[in-house]
C-alpha cells in the first residue's frame, strides 16, 4: 500500500513542479522551478537507495503508475487553461511522441536510419492539405489519407535505401529530405513559399475544434481540443509500438539492426521486414504531420525543413534509443524545454547543446535506456499482441 | 546429403569460386581447409543463398536449393555458425538463441529446445539475460554454435567456430562439434587449424583461390604434400 501512494505521490509532485515551471512568469522563477527539478532527478538517479525503491514500487504498481500518469496527463490543460501558448506547445510535445515512436520503429529498432523524419511529416501534412483546401475532401478524410501517403512514399524510396547502408543512408535519407523542400517551394500547386492557406479544422460530432470546449464548468482554449486528440494519438501509437516492440516481430527487427547476415543466417527476410519497419514508421510520422496541418490550419516549406528531422532525432537518442518509454521522456523533455526558456534567445542553443554532450558523456544508452524482454514468464499460449499471428504461443512480456 | 556441383560465383568482375564440387553424406563431418582469401566464407555463404551462383548447382537432401532465398534454406534444415561467429551483440543471450528457432517461433517446442542448449551449456543459462556482447568470446562462441542448434539442422555449417580462441577452448569447441555429430547431424566444418580438424573430419577438401586443389579422406589430406607444406609445416 506505501508504494501504491508512494508512485502517486512521485508523479503528483513532479506534475506540480513541471506545472509550476510551465506558467512561472518570472525568469528567476523559471530557473529555481527547473533547478529543482534537475537536482531532484540527479538526487533519485544517485542515491541507489531511493533509486530501487522507486524502481520495484513503480514495476509493482504498473497499472496504477499508468493510471496516476494518464490522469495527471487528462488533467493538464486545466492547469494551463489561462495560456492556450503552453496548452500548444504540450499538443506538440504529443504530436512528437507519435513522429518519435515511428523513428524509433526505424532506426532504434530496425537500425534503417531515417533522417528525413519532417520530410515524411511534411508529406502528411501537404497531403491533408491540398486534399481539404484544392479537392475539397472532408478534413477527417484527408487526415486519415495522409499518413497512408506518407508510407506509399517512403516505400518508393525504400528501392534506394535497400542498397545502402549506414553512412550511405543516412545520406540518401537526407538528400530526399531536401528534395522534398526543394519541390515544396517550387512547385505551383503546393503553393511554392507561400504554402496552403485555410486548411479546415477537424470536427468530431458537430463539435468545431476552433471553438473553445467547456468541460466540467470550466472554458478551456480551443487548443485544449487538439491537445486531447493528440494524446490519444500519441498514447495509442505508443501502446501500438510497445505491442510491436514485445513481440517475435519486435525482436525480428532487433536482428536486422544488429547483424544482417546474422540474421540472414537465422532466416531472417531482411528485405520483407526492413519495409515492415520503414512503412509502419513513415505512417506512424505521416499521421503526426497531418495532425499538425489540421491543428495549424497552414503548412508551407519551413515548417518540415531538414532542422525539424534533427529536432526528431535529438528525441529518440535522448531518450534512448529502442526505448518505447524513453521516445516519451525525450518528447516531454525537448519540446517544451527550448520554448520555456525563450527569453534567453540564442543563448538557449547553447544549453541545447551542452545538454547533449552531457548526455552523450554520461547517458550514452539515453535518459531512460531500453529494458530487457522476459520470457515465457507466465503468460497464457497465443499472446503476441499486435502481430500475433502465430497460434499456439508462449508471450513475450516485460 | 548436400551436393555441390560446379559451383561458381563472382562479385562484380571477380571471381570468387570456380567450378567448385562438394559432397556430404549423411552423419559425416567434412572440412573445408584454405588460406585467407580462398573463398571459404564464400562457399558458406553461397551454400545458405546468401550469394547466388552464376553457375552449377546446389542439392540439399535431394532438392535443389541454389536459387532460394536465404530464410527458405535456413527452414529446411540447414544451421548456420557465420564467420566471426555474429551473434547479435545488443541482445540478450536468450534472444539470441530463440533467434536460432525463428522458424518455429512461439511453438512449446522451442521452449523444450531452449532447456536441451541451456542443459549443453550452462553457462549460457548463468548468463540467458545478458546482453551477448559482453560475453567473453569462448562464451560467444557457444553462443554461436548454441543458436545454431535451436533450429535443430540436419546440417550444421560451421565458419572458423576456432577464430580467435585460446588452445583450450579450441579443444573444448572441437569436442563439442564432434559430440553434436555423434547425435546426428551432418557437419561441414571450415577451418584453418588443419591438424586439429583433420584428426575430426571423415573427409575434406581443400580450397585455393577458389578452386578446389585437393579432395580425400582426413588420412590422404593429412599425408598429401599440399597440406604437409602449407598447413602442417611438416
Amino acid at each position: 500500500m506505501g508504494g501504491l501512494i508512494g508512485v502517486w505521490a512521485v508523479e503528483l509532485g513532479l506534475f506540480v513542479l513541471v506545472v509550476a515551471a510551465l506558467l512561472a512568469e518570472r525568469p528567476i522563477a523559471v530557473g529555481l522551478t527547473v533547478a529543482a527539478i534537475a537536482l531532484l532527478l540527479v538526487a533519485v538517479q544517485t542515491s541507489v537507495r531511493v533509486w530501487g525503491w522507486m524502481a520495484t514500487s513503480f514495476r509493482t504498481h504498473r497499472a496504477a503508475a499508468l493510471g496516476g500518469a494518464a490522469t495527471l496527463a487528462l488533467a493538464l490543460p486545466f492547469f494551463l487553461r489561462a495560456s492556450p501558448y503552453w496548452t500548444f506547445v504540450a499538443t506538440m510535445a504529443l504530436l512528437y511522441v507519435t513522429i518519435g515512436q515511428g523513428l524509433n520503429l526505424q532506426m532504434g529498432t530496425a537500425g534503417v536510419i531515417n533522417l528525413a523524419g519532417a520530410a515524411f511529416a511534411g508529406l502528411g501534412g501537404y497531403t491533408v492539405g491540398l486534399l481539404t483546401v484544392r479537392l475539397g475532401f472532408a478534413p477527417w478524410l484527408a487526415f486519415a489519407i495522409g499518413p497512408l501517403v506518407a508510407m506509399v512514399v517512403g516505400a518508393l524510396l525504400f528501392i534506394p535505401i535497400l542498397k545502402v547502408r549506414g553512412h550511405y543512408l543516412a545520406l540518401v535519407t537526407i538528400a530526399f529530405g531536401f528534395i522534398f523542400n526543394i519541390l515544396m517551394n517550387n512547385l505551383e500547386f503546393t503553393g511554392g513559399p507561400q504554402g496552403i492557406k485555410n486548411i479546415p479544422t477537424l470536427r468530431l460530432f458537430g463539435h468545431a475544434f476552433t471553438t473553445a470546449p467547456t468541460l466540467f464548468g470550466v472554458t478551456l482554449p480551443s487548443h485544449a481540443n487538439f491537445y486531447y486528440a493528440a494524446l490519444a494519438m500519441a498514447a495509442l501509437v505508443t501502446w501500438l509500438a510497445w505491442r510491436l516492440y514485445n513481440s517475435w516481430v519486435g525482436l525480428t527487427l532487433n536482428t536486422l539492426r544488429d547483424d544482417e547476415i546474422a540474421a540472414k543466417c537465422s532466416g531472417v527476410s531482411v528485405t520483407r521486414h526492413k519495409l515492415l519497419a520503414f512503412s509502419i514508421g513513415n505512417l506512424f510520422v505521416g499521421l503526426a504531420g497531418g495532425f499538425y496541418a489540421v491543428m495549424v490550419g497552414f503548412v508551407s516549406p519551413p515548417d518540415f525543413d531538414f532542422g525539424y528531422s534533427l529536432v526528431m532525432l535529438s528525441v529518440i537518442i535522448l531518450g534512448g534509443l529502442d526505448s518505447i518509454p524513453g521516445v516519451v521522456l525525450g518528447a516531454c523533455l525537448l519540446i517544451p524545454l527550448p520554448e520555456r526558456f525563450r527569453m534567453l534567445h540564442e543563448y538557449r542553443l547553447l544549453l541545447y547543446g551542452a545538454a547533449i554532450v552531457l548526455m552523450l558523456l554520461f547517458r550514452p544508452r539515453g535518459l531512460w535506456p531500453a529494458g530487457v524482454r522476459r520470457y515465457g514468464l507466465g503468460r497464457p499460449a497465443g499472446s503476441f499482441g499486435a502481430a500475433g499471428t502465430r497460434a499456439e504461443g508462449v508471450g513475450v512480456s516485460r | 546429403m548436400l551436393e555441390v556441383q560446379g559451383v561458381s560465383t563472382r562479385y562484380g568482375q571477380i571471381s570468387m569460386l570456380r567450378n567448385v564440387s562438394v559432397a556430404l553424406g549423411e552423419g559425416e563431418i567434412a572440412c573445408l581447409l584454405g588460406p585467407n582469401g580462398a573463398g571459404k566464407t564464400t562457399l558458406i555463404r553461397t551454400i545458405v543463398g546468401i550469394v547466388r551462383p552464376v553457375a552449377g548447382s546446389i542439392l540439399f537432401r535431394g532438392e535443389r536449393i541454389d536459387g532460394l532465398k536465404a530464410d527458405q534454406i535456413v527452414k529446411r534444415g540447414i544451421g548456420v555458425v557465420p564467420e566471426g561467429r555474429r551473434i547479435f551483440p545488443k541482445m540478450t543471450v536468450e534472444e539470441n538463441l530463440r533467434m536460432g528457432a525463428y522458424a518455429d517461433w512461439g511453438t512449446r517446442e522451442v521452449e523444450s529446445r531452449l532447456e536441451q542448449i541451456f542443459d549443453r551449456f550452462p553457462r549460457l543459462r548463468e548468463r540467458r539475460r545478458q546482453i551477448a556482447a559482453t560475453m567473453s568470446g569462448g562464451e560467444q562462441a557457444m553462443l554461436a554454435i548454441g543458436r545454431a542448434l535451436m533450429g535443430r539442422p540436419k546440417l550444421l555449417l560451421l565458419d572458423e567456430p576456432s577464430l580467435g580462441l585460446s588452445p583450450l577452448l579450441v579443444e573444448q569447441i572441437f569436442e563439442m562439434i564432434q559430440a553434436i555429430n555423434r547425435q546426428g547431424t551432418t557437419v561441414f566444418l571450415v577451418e584453418q587449424n588443419a591438424r586439429k580438424t583433420l584428426a575430426l573430419a571423415h573427409h575434406g577438401y581443400l580450397l585455393q583461390k577458389g578452386e578446389i586443389v585437393g579432395a580425400g579422406t582426413a588420412a590422404e589430406l593429412g599425408e598429401s604434400d599440399i597440406v604437409r607444406h602449407a598447413y602442417l609445416r611438416a
